[in-house]
Order: structure tokens, then C-alpha cells, then sequence
């Protein structure tokens, strides 16, 4: 079946199976930031934002996302400027292997752009769905509220 | 593998019942898919989306009742002005609890009723707050959860359209309680209690338990030991330990059936010193 997307900012027609999950699709497409963790909706590996929430696209059938748009990490840097969620999440040194980063990001994003001042227990709840097997679920936290203080100050990058 | 070979979005519920009728069990609906994405069976061939013909809206009804389209994410309940001033919030208080703001924006309210988990938090609170479903089956037709639960099996096999609360009384105090190994895990158990409290003692009293690892049920030996009590610290002694020696309780990959007899008398224990202490100030 032919479906039609906005996936960051572009319109794309897309063949695709019926069964075939968000999570799929856009990898084949070239999105390899979206990331494939346990494929179960429980480790946020796959976040991305759907309609401007962060879901999990391993769980989304991509036949959902008809006329959606959908935003990924390859999405949100303008050229070599990153986004402020991370460049904070480098600055603070929240990524080590890097694999859960993309959904960390993507669930940062969906929190901050509802809750520009969230306090940590928010944080926290905001990326409970988001597994790291590196850190210590610190970093991260430092990172989003240094991204949100730079947000709030319309800085767009640190 | 999956085995799905197409995927319907239909034009009205209409549509949509009669895909479904015709196709029997190799068509399924698909609300959030938060779970057919993952348990789709092997024989399912048609997916039947329903996220554009469900209403997503969130009203106040009757002077203080609530009516939710079954579309509604859980998400979008949880930020819902209305959701929040109900019972003093207790929908907040157990969504927040269910898995993840990544699941919850997907996840829709038909799909958590439908799906019957038996740790399932939504049907325990919505059990104890006596939910009336709207459902449609070719025409509308409307029944109380509790009588649905009663065919679980089939509860996704009829359109879930609306959900609605009732209107609750003054004096009426709920709670919920959940008992997980980590924040982000299904409960071992959860259990969820509504009563009103008048100088005649408790009343409309409901109180149910689940994931014992059954589905929730209500439980009428608590109710009863509750029922007519003013909630002193010894009824709700005795209530707590009604429910330990009541639930079915057993072993499963979660808890074992003794741990959960535990966790139903501080469950219960629980609930009732809270709505004890909100109903004293
Ligand atoms: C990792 C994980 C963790 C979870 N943790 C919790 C938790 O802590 N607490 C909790 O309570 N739940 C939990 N859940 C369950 C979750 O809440 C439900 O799976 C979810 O709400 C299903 O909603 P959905 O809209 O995605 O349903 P779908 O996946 O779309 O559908 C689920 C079932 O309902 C049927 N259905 C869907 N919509 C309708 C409708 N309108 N009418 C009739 N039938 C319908 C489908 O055919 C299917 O059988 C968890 C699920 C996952 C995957
Ligand atoms: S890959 Fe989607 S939640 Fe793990
Ligand atoms: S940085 Fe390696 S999993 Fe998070």
C-alpha cells in the first residue's frame, strides 16, 4: 500500500506493508538515528514525535501515520547548528555509547515543548520510558534542564 | 512474521463494525495499537484503525459526571482539565502510574478497556468508580464495565465509543494503590476503593483488586466489612486483612500468590487510611 507522511519538514510518499511498523519504514528510508532497541515498547530506543508527542515508532504501524508528521532526530539540527536539547546532552556529557540518545532527545523535546520548566521529578517521569544501559540517569536529567534554561532564555543553542 | 495483509481505515463506525462482523477473527481494531502492535495473533489478516472515528473529547456531564470519547490517549486524558477535577484527581494519580509518557501518547482509552490485562490499572480504578461503557454493534448500545468484564474475552470484538463516570456525591472519596517491582513495570497488583461517608457510616462502598494475577475484580467480603463502619483504625484492620484472606491470589512470573495477599492488605490498608484522613478534614 502507498501512504503519504510529513516525515521533518518533507512530504514523502512511501510503499509499505500493512503490518509494517513506523519503526521499519523509516530506517529502510534512511532515518538510522531513529534507533531499534527491544522492539517491545521498553526501552525508548525508537522515540520519535508523532503529531508532536514522543512515541515509540517500534509499537506505531506505519499505515498510522498517514498524513501525520513525524519528526525524527535527523530533524532538528539546522545545518551544523544543533538543537539545544543536543548540544546539552554533549555539553553535559549525558551520551556514551550514544544508542539511547536519539529517543532520550526525542522525549526531551515532547517534555519541554509542554513543560519549559519542568522540576526533576518531571524529568524523570518524562524519560521513564527511556532506558540507558551506560549512564546513571543523571547526566540526562542535568542535560534537559540546562537545555530547558537555554530554551527559556531563546537561546537556540548553548 | 505478521501475517496482516491490509489495513482499513473506514469511513464511519458503521464501516467499521461491518468489516469487523465480516471478517470475524482474522480482522482486529486497532486504537493506539500500544498492544496489537505487539500481540496481534498469527491469524489476524485485516487491521481496522479507529483513531479517526473516535471522539477524543474529555466533557463534564450531569454536574460533576464525566463522559470520554474512547479515543482519547491516555496522555490527553491525564492533561484534560476535566479529568484533573474529578474525584479530587484520582484519574491523574492512576495514569501517571500506567508505563511511560511514550506509551500513554498512543494508547487510547477503548484499547486500555478492550485489551482486559488483567493487571490493567485503568480497569481497576474505572471498575471502582462504576464506568458505564458505550459500545457499537450496528446500533448503540451502553452497559456497565462490570457487566462487560463478565465476557472478557469479547470485549474486543464490539466498538467501544464513550466511557462515562458518574457523577460522584459529596462525601464520596476514592483511591488507588499499585504495587510495581520498578516505576516502569505492570503491577503485581493494584486494587482501587470509593465509598461515601455519612454519619450512617460507609456506603456505596466498592472495592476491587487486580492483577491478583486475575483480572480486577470487585471484592464483596471487603465491601461488606467495610459497609456501615465509620473507618476507624480497627475497621480498616479488619477490612485489610478481609481482603488478604478473600483475593484469589496466585503464583505467577510477577509475585508469588503470598507476596500478593500481602500487598492486598497494604493495598487496602493503604487506600482506606487515605480516604479516613480525607474524609476528617
Ligand atoms: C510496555 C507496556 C507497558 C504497559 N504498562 C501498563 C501499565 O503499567 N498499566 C496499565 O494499565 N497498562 C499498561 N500497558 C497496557 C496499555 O495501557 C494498553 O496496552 C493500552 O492502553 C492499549 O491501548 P491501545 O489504544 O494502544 O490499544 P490497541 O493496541 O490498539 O488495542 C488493544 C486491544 O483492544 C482492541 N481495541 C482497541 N480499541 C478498541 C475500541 N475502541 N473498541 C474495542 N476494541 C478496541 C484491539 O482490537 C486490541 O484487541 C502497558 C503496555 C505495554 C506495551
Ligand atoms: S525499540 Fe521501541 S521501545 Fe524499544
Ligand atoms: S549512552 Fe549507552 S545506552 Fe545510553
Amino acid at each position: 500500500m502507498t501512504m503519504t507522511l510529513t516525515i521533518n519538514g518533507k512530504k514523502r510518499t512511501l510503499t509499505i506493508d500493512p503490518g509494517e511498523k513506523l519503526l521499519d519504514v523509516l530506517r529502510r528510508e534512511g532515518y538510522m538515528g531513529v534507533k531499534k532497541g527491544c522492539g517491545a515498547g521498553d526501552c525508548g530506543a525508537c522515540a520519535v514525535l508523532f503529531n508532536g508527542r514522543a512515541v515509540n515508532s517500534c509499537l506505531v504501524f506505519a499505515a498510522k501515520a498517514e498524513g501525520a508528521e513525524i519528526l525524527t532526530i535527523e530533524g532538528l539540527a539546522t545545518g551544523e547548528v544543533l538543537h539545544p536539547v543536543q548540544e546539552a546532552f554533549l555539553q553535559e556529557g549525558a551520551v556514551q555509547c550514544g544508542y539511547c540518545t536519539p529517543g532520550m532527545v526525542m522525549a526531551t523535546i515532547d517534555l519541554l515543548s509542554r513543560n519549559p520548566d519542568p522540576s526533576e521529578p518531571e524529568i524523570r517521569e518524562a524519560l521513564s520510558g527511556n532506558l540507558c544501559r551506560c549512564t546513571g540517569y543523571v547526566k540526562q536529567v542535568n542535560a534537559v534542564q540546562r537545555a530547558a534554561e537555554w530554551m527559556k532564555g531563546g537561546e537556540t543553542r548553548g | 512474521m505478521s501475517n496482516i495483509k491490509t489495513y482499513q481505515r473506514p469511513a464511519s463506525l458503521e464501516d467499521a463494525w461491518r468489516l469487523l462482523s465480516e471478517e470475524g477473527k482474522t480482522a482486529k481494531l486497532v486504537g493506539g495499537a500500544v498492544d496489537v502492535g505487539l500481540f496481534a495473533p498469527p491469524e489476524v489478516a485485516t487491521l481496522i484503525d479507529l483513531s479517526h472515528l473516535l471522539s477524543t473529547s474529555v466533557e463534564s456531564r450531569d454536574g460533576g459526571g464525566l463522559v470520554i470519547g474512547a479515543g482519547v490517549t491516555l496522555t490527553e486524558l491525564l492533561e484534560s482539565p476535566q479529568a484533573q477535577a474529578y474525584g479530587g484527581g484520582i484519574l491523574v494519580t492512576m495514569l501517571r502510574q500506567v508505563a511511560s509518557p511514550l506509551l500513554r501518547n498512543a494508547a487510547t482509552l477503548g484499547g486500555a478497556l478492550a485489551s482486559t490485562h488483567p493487571w490493567s490499572d485503568v480497569i481497576t480504578l474505572l471498575l471502582a468508580l462504576d464506568a458505564q461503557v458505550r459500545r457499537y454493534s450496528g446500533h448503540p448500545e451502553e452497559a456497565a464495565l462490570e457487566t462487560l468484564l463478565e465476557s472478557r474475552g469479547t470485549m474486543d470484538r464490539v466498538i467501544i465509543s464513550e466511557v462515562s463516570l458518574p457523577r460522584l456525591e459529596e462525601r464520596t472519596y476514592i483511591d488507588f494503590e499499585k504495587f510495581v517491582r520498578t516505576g516502569f513495570d505492570v503491577g503485581m497488583l493494584n486494587c482501587a476503593c470509593r465509598m461515601s461517608l455519612s454519619d450512617d457510616g460507609c456506603a456505596n462502598v466498592r472495592v476491587v483488586l487486580g492483577g491478583t494475577p486475575d483480572i480486577a475484580r470487585r471484592s464483596p467480603d471487603v465491601e461488606a466489612a467495610i459497609a456501615g463502619t465509620s473507618l476507624t483504625a480497627s475497621d480498616i484492620e479488619k477490612a485489610a486483612a478481609v481482603a488478604s484472606e478473600s483475593i484469589p491470589a496466585r503464583d505467577d512470573v510477577r509475585a508469588s500468590g503470598a507476596y500478593r495477599r500481602i500487598l492486598a492488605k497494604a493495598g487496602v490498608r493503604r487506600c482506606l487510611q487515605r480516604m479516613a484522613q480525607k474524609a476528617g478534614e
